[in-house]
């Protein structure tokens, strides 16, 4: 079923534009079967919007696809896998409540008989063991780790002929050692001919198991050639233009001595969503001037703890304690007044109003007491008062009159939302997630934010999927996996083949 | 989409926008009401100048559509009220019969020699009472068990008509003039029939407006109605914000209830002067989720559209004259739905020709974070385009 | 209860529960693709005048359900039209359509030269009664000896829940009403599917309609089916948007609404009015007693996406 004759793909002067505002801007682009090619830039240098032409989900304003000398135009997914382009996103496209056949099936002609099915399952097995991606092909998607659906994603792209595997970010969300796992499996493709985007901002991953590497910058061409040709430097240099920004590893955790605890949960349990346990007896500690980071793969119970900590999701067993007030059952607003602070993982819809304006999500907690309100009545002067105030000294952008905050960027959605969790009283900040999507300034300037709130004496929760983000601001590391701490690291001694052993369960090791 | 043409949202639709697409929509929707009639081979300008004078030229015709915009004002802010929250209360036809039954209740076991502003007043309260309890058999599972407040509003609907059915016609009720052979419902005492305004109009009409612009306060600026944009918007952030869904949901029911309730009891004391079923169950409430709909669910809007509504309804049976029959009074109202709720895409979105070939080539290279500002962004949602109505679950 | 009244009730609850269940399947069909048409009320409304009117020029059974149907999938388009492609709320859309419904239906049952009103169906409604099962005690005449429809019916649910579960329409189907942005990635066409499962919804409406006039009232009226389409999409979440539990579901319907029949045979007195409200005061009940119970917990509820429009560009 594979093409033995490699495949050739060439970009020449691709546009697209959002609003008017161009996402990719006279890109080009090569490709040859029997390649893993880089494909890097920093958030919004326009790599998702380059995938996403190639998967044909967005139509190109100009430019040319060129599959094996051929032109063609990609004017749907179907077109797209037609032609042979398989793309894997970050955030998977499978349908929970489906097998993982059922899923690999999906929009192909087979039959489903019980008869068909069971040669599904065959073949299925089949691909899987040619390239090392091992799954249960009756297995629902729901009960799979990150790693196996993963694997599911790209068995449905070979299912269904794909000879170009896009890849957007796939370790993003990885432990190690499964990294390791997916760039053998990428190897064998390679070998038989396939060719395959890795689509990162990791120089690392780039420069470890790429062959060739095109760099973009602001939606344009930034640099290509071979991968052992290049140095981190010069790397960097086209990443960030020739000014390189700002040096990610850069951290100045003075080491600051712990003060008074600000958040204590003692053995904490809580319900997921279809109602088996997700956080399982989970006791901890943030104390003054100390961020703890909680590292985990996604889907351990780390939604679950933080709702519960911020009052969106009942403590079923446990207590819950905030500065010193007993929030076990306590609501949102109570633990706000307590001192909690909120960052939630889902920027509009939880923190954000998405349809209501700037000044209406700036008063989303205090608009009940003065000066927002007297009496229950509102004063939309002294609302705009405040809003104004806080777009500027936060340096929030593209704020308009009246208009809905869903059409703000991420980085500013999640300045905003900083901007009315920081200013209101508080002494320990829960953030999920807080940089996920976001550019590299703006993550950065978040993680300044955060790093402000420790020197500053108060107490950080930090949920992350990033764990070089957890690793790099946070002075004790927890590690979650199944709803249960699996381990707890001070920043001196964090040993990171541990962690990601535990991340994933191959190791259990007693607190 | 149509090639050629981009869609794309509106992050704040123009003045001109939000006003002009609903009467554009109820333009639409008479011409097709008017092919509608050419195709039965009637005279669509002869029935529309028709329906005109027998609604809104004159003083009588006036008085009685303003007459029949009183109970379309109110049940029109009940639907407003609670599709603002995206609870959809499409009950008010039930609760205004149960309005209707508590307020001619209250009339009769009254005695009859009471002062007519306190009859009145307890009478017309009896009738907001008796809606808010019925809305509330439809809000408490809401509120508590998460259960689907379409069906459950709407069972009760029939539920109610049924009940009044058998007051008057299935049985010997209190309600029922014993006198008459012809089951009939016994007349309210002198004292609580709403003053007349001017010539047949009531007092009602003053009361309803008033309803109108006291709502249209509460939503705007009381932190009630920040509360309830909130919720419109977003469970997840309203419970982040620290508000009470459930109690919000008890209370926005209670209000869309009550309303409606007062709309029936208004009705006895103002039209029928006693309970009767035929002259009540004319789908006023139904009638009121069109006019909340076309009035983009603001309540000051939903006086003039009410206004509307009633005069192409009073003006139904005029065409007979014209030999076209009553019921395109109900054609058109559904054509008008339709046309507005379609109108509502070209409220929150601009539809304009995508750009050719030969781009226009950026003034400048943007910078990194300028091009991350714009970076594909999620829709702006209103509540009567907006997407989450997805039902709870069972 | 003696026998005879059993059977009498329980035949009478498959033939007025048909209507309800055909309805019912349609709008499984359209919700399972993450399309909530609330308008089966006036898709129900217009494929009955619909039919009617096929019914009284063609004398012709089939003819009949077929207008019928069509005429509920032509409705049902607008509804795709608005809620698919132009991406407004669905609740108010589905809402229009049930005012659309009832007004046209009453506008048409009343016009031209012979108003509906008046007239019988004029179409010949005959009983199938295979020999010997018909005289099998007590399952013979409650099972057997309808007409057609009721037993076409049944194949319709088989046919329904073997499609939905065990082919690639099906499963396409279920993917595009749980995930459309995977349903999309993997190739399918969201918006078709979906147009083409509200047509769906649509025809079963509009056939359930036809039903009514024509083989359980026998005449047309104005505003005939008097809630029996808002029972229907009830009975889609009772019966959790599974085929086989809306025919179990459909039938008990069904026999509320014959309860005033039955129980005039057995000489129980209980007003008319009381009756007419049963099975909405039942379809009120469970309609809590289902969001209340632990049921919600297991992953058998409602499709993922139901009621979201879905946008390609938009992430």
């Amino acid at each position: 079923m594979t093409d033995p004759r490699p495949v050739s793909l060439q970009i020449r002067d691709l546009c697209k534009s959002f609003y008017g505002v161009p996402a990719v801007d006279g890109v080009d682009f090569d490709l040859v079967g029997g390649e893993i090619h880089g494909l890097l830039g920093e958030n919004g240098a326009g790599k998702s919007t380059l995938c996403s032409v190639l998967a044909g989900l967005y139509r190109p304003d100009s430019g040319q696809v060129v599959i094996d000398g051929q032109e063609v135009h990609l004017r749907s997914p179907d077109d797209a896998a037609s032609h042979g382009i398989g793309m894997v996103y970050q955030h998977f496209r499978l349908v929970d409540s489906f097998t993982v056949a059922e899923n690999i099936m999906l929009g192909n002609a087979a039959t489903l008989g019980r008869k068909a099915r069971r040669t599904v399952d065959e073949r299925v097995q089949l691909i899987a063991a040619e390239y090392g991606l091992d799954v249960t092909p009756w297995a629902p998607v729901w009960q799979l780790s990150v790693g196996e659906r993963q694997r599911v994603e790209i068995l449905k792209q070979l299912y269904r002929g794909a000879r170009i595997l896009i890849l957007d970010e796939p370790t993003a969300v990885l432990a190690a050692h499964e990294a390791d796992r997916l760039f053998e499996a990428l190897r064998l493709m390679v070998a038989k001919g396939h060719a395959v985007v890795l689509v990162s901002h990791k120089m690392q991953e780039i420069l470890g198991h790429t062959d060739r590497v095109t760099v973009l910058r602001a939606g344009r061409n930034a640099g290509a050639g071979r991968t052992d040709a290049m140095t981190p430097a010069a790397l960097a240099a086209m990443m960030f233009g020739s000014a390189a920004a700002i040096d990610p590893t850069s951290t100045s955790s003075a080491i600051s001595s712990p003060g008074a605890t600000v958040l204590a949960l003692d053995r904490v349990s809580a319900t997921g969503d279809h109602g088996r346990t997700a956080v399982d007896d989970v006791t901890l500690e943030v104390h003054r001037g100390e961020i703890v980071g909680v590292a985990g793969v996604a889907g351990n119970g780390q939604r679950e703890l933080h709702e519960a900590i911020a009052g969106l999701r009942p403590v079923g067993s446990g207590t819950l304690v905030i500065d010193g007030t007993d929030c076990t059952n306590a609501g949102p607003k109570a633990r706000h007044r307590a001192g909690l602070a909120y960052v939630p993982e889902d920027r509009l819809g939880t923190g954000l109003a998405s349809g209501l304006t700037i000044e209406h999500n700036i008063a989303l907690r205090s608009f009940d007491r003065p000066p927002h309100s007297r009496l229950g009545r509102l004063s939309p002067k002294n609302m705009r008062a405040t809003a104004a105030g806080l777009v500027r000294a936060f340096d929030v952008r593209g704020t308009r009159d009246g208009m809905p905050v869903s059409f703000m960027s991420g980085g500013n959605l999640q300045k905003a939302i900083l901007a009315r969790e920081l200013t209101e009283h508080h002494e320990v900040i829960v953030a999920a997630a807080p940089t996920r999507g976001l550019d590299i300034a703006a993550a950065e300037t978040i993680r300044g934010h955060l790093r402000r709130e420790r020197d500053g004496g108060r107490g950080v929760l930090l949920f992350s999927e990033d764990l070089s983000e957890v690793l790099d601001l946070s002075d004790v590391v927890l590690v979650m996996f199944k709803g249960c701490i699996v381990g707890r690291f001070a920043k001196a001694d964090v040993d990171l083949e541990t962690i990601g052993l535990l991340m994933t369960g191959a190791e259990a090791v007693a607190m | 989409m149509i090639a050629g043409l981009v869609v794309s949202p509106r992050a704040r639709p123009a003045m001109a926008v939000r006003f002009g697409v609903p009467l554009a929509s109820l333009i639409v929707a008479l011409a097709v009401g008017a092919l509608v009639l050419l195709a039965v081979g009637s005279d669509p300008v002869e029935a529309y100048r028709t329906m005109y004078d027998a609604s809104l030229s004159g003083s009588a015709p006036i008085e009685r559509t303003l007459t029949y915009a009183t109970p379309l004002i109110l049940t029109g802010l009940a639907a407003a009220v609670a599709f603002r929250m995206r609870t959809y209360n499409i009950g008010a036809e039930g609760q205004l019969f149960a309005g209707a039954i508590a307020g001619s209740w209250v009339a009769l076991i009254l005695p009859a020699d009471l002062p007519s502003p306190l009859m009145l007043v307890l009478m017309l309260g009896g009738g907001l009472v008796a809606g808010a309890l019925w809305a509330a058999l439809a809000a408490v599972p809401k509120a508590f068990l998460g259960t689907d407040e379409i069906i459950t509003t709407l069972m009760l609907n029939f539920v109610a008509l049924a009940l009044m059915n058998y007051l008057i016609f299935g049985s010997l009720s209190f309600w029922r003039d014993p006198r008459r052979p012809v089951p009939q419902g016994k007349k309210i005492p002198d004292a609580a029939e709403l003053p007349l305004m001017s010539g047949r109009l009531h007092a009602g009409f003053a009361i309803a407006v008033v309803a109108a612009v006291q709502l249209w306060w509460l939503l705007r600026s009381t932190t009630f109605g920040f509360r309830l944009r909130t919720i419109g918007d977003s469970h997840r952030a309203a419970r982040y914000a620290g508000i009470g869904v459930p109690v919000a949901t008890l209370i926005v029911m209670s209000i869309s209830g009550g309303l409606a309730g007062l709309a029936g009891a208004i009705e006895i004391s103002g039209v029928t002067k006693s309970l009767e079923p035929r002259a009540l169950a004319i789908e006023l409430g139904y009638t009121g989720i069109v006019i909340a709909a076309v009035a983009r669910l603001n309540p000051l809007g939903v006086v003039p559209v009410a206004v509307l509504l009633a005069a192409i309804s009073t003006s139904g049976s005029s065409l007979q004259t014209v030999g076209v029959q009553v019921e395109v009074v109900v054609l058109l109202q559904g054509l008008i739905f339709l046309a507005v709720t379609a109108g509502e895409f070209f409220v929150t979105n601009r539809i304009s020709r995508r750009p050719t070939a030969t781009r226009p080539a950026p003034p400048s290279a943007p910078a990194p974070a300028s091009v991350a500002d714009v970076d594909e962004p999620s829709a702006g949602l209103e509540p009567m385009t907006a997407s989450p109505t997805a039902r709870t679950a069972p | 209860m003696n026998d005879t009244v059993f059977v009498l009730s329980a035949a009478s609850a498959l033939v007025a529960g048909t209507p309800i269940l055909l309805a019912a399947l349609g709008e499984i069909i359209a919700e399972r693709s993450g399309v909530m048409n609330l308008g089966v009320e006036g898709m129900m409304l217009f494929g009955a005048v619909a039919a009617f009117w096929a019914g009284v020029h063609t004398h012709s059974l089939t003819l009949a359900l077929l207008v019928g149907g069509l005429a509920g999938t032509a409705m049902s388009m607008i509804h795709a039209l608005l809620a698919v492609t132009l991406k407004v709320n669905q609740t108010v859309s589905g809402l229009s359509l049930v005012i659309v419904g009832s007004g046209l239906s009453a506008f048409l049952g009343n016009s031209g030269d012979t108003p509906l009103l008046q007239a019988q169906n004029g179409v010949d409604v005959e009983r199938l009664l295979p020999r010997g099962l018909a005289d099998l005690p007590l399952i013979g005449p409650i099972l057997f000896g309808h007409d057609v429809v009721v037993y076409l019916t049944w194949v319709a649910v088989a046919v329904a829940a073997y499609a939905l579960y065990r082919t690639p329409a099906g499963l396409s189907l279920r993917a595009v009403g749980e995930d459309p942005a995977a349903a999309d990635a993997a190739g399918l066409h969201v918006v078709r599917i979906r147009y083409l499962a509200t047509a769906i919804g649509g025809f079963g409406a509009g056939v359930g309609g036809a039903y009514l006039v024509l083989a359980v009232l026998g005449t047309w009226q104005t505003g005939m089916t008097a809630g029996a389409g808002w029972i229907a999409v009830a009975l889609v979440i009772l019966a959790g948007w599974r085929p086989w539990l809306a025919l179990v579901g459909a039938y008990v319907f069904g026999a509320l609404r014959g309860l005033g029949f039955t129980l005039q045979i057995a000489q129980v007195d209980v007003p008319s009015d009381f009756l007419t409200m049963i099975p909405f005061i039942a379809a009120y009940a469970v309609v809590i007693l289902v969001s209340a119970s632990p049921a919600r917990a297991r992953r058998v509820a409602a499709p993922a996406a139901l009621g979201e429009p879905y946008s390609r560009e938009e992430r």
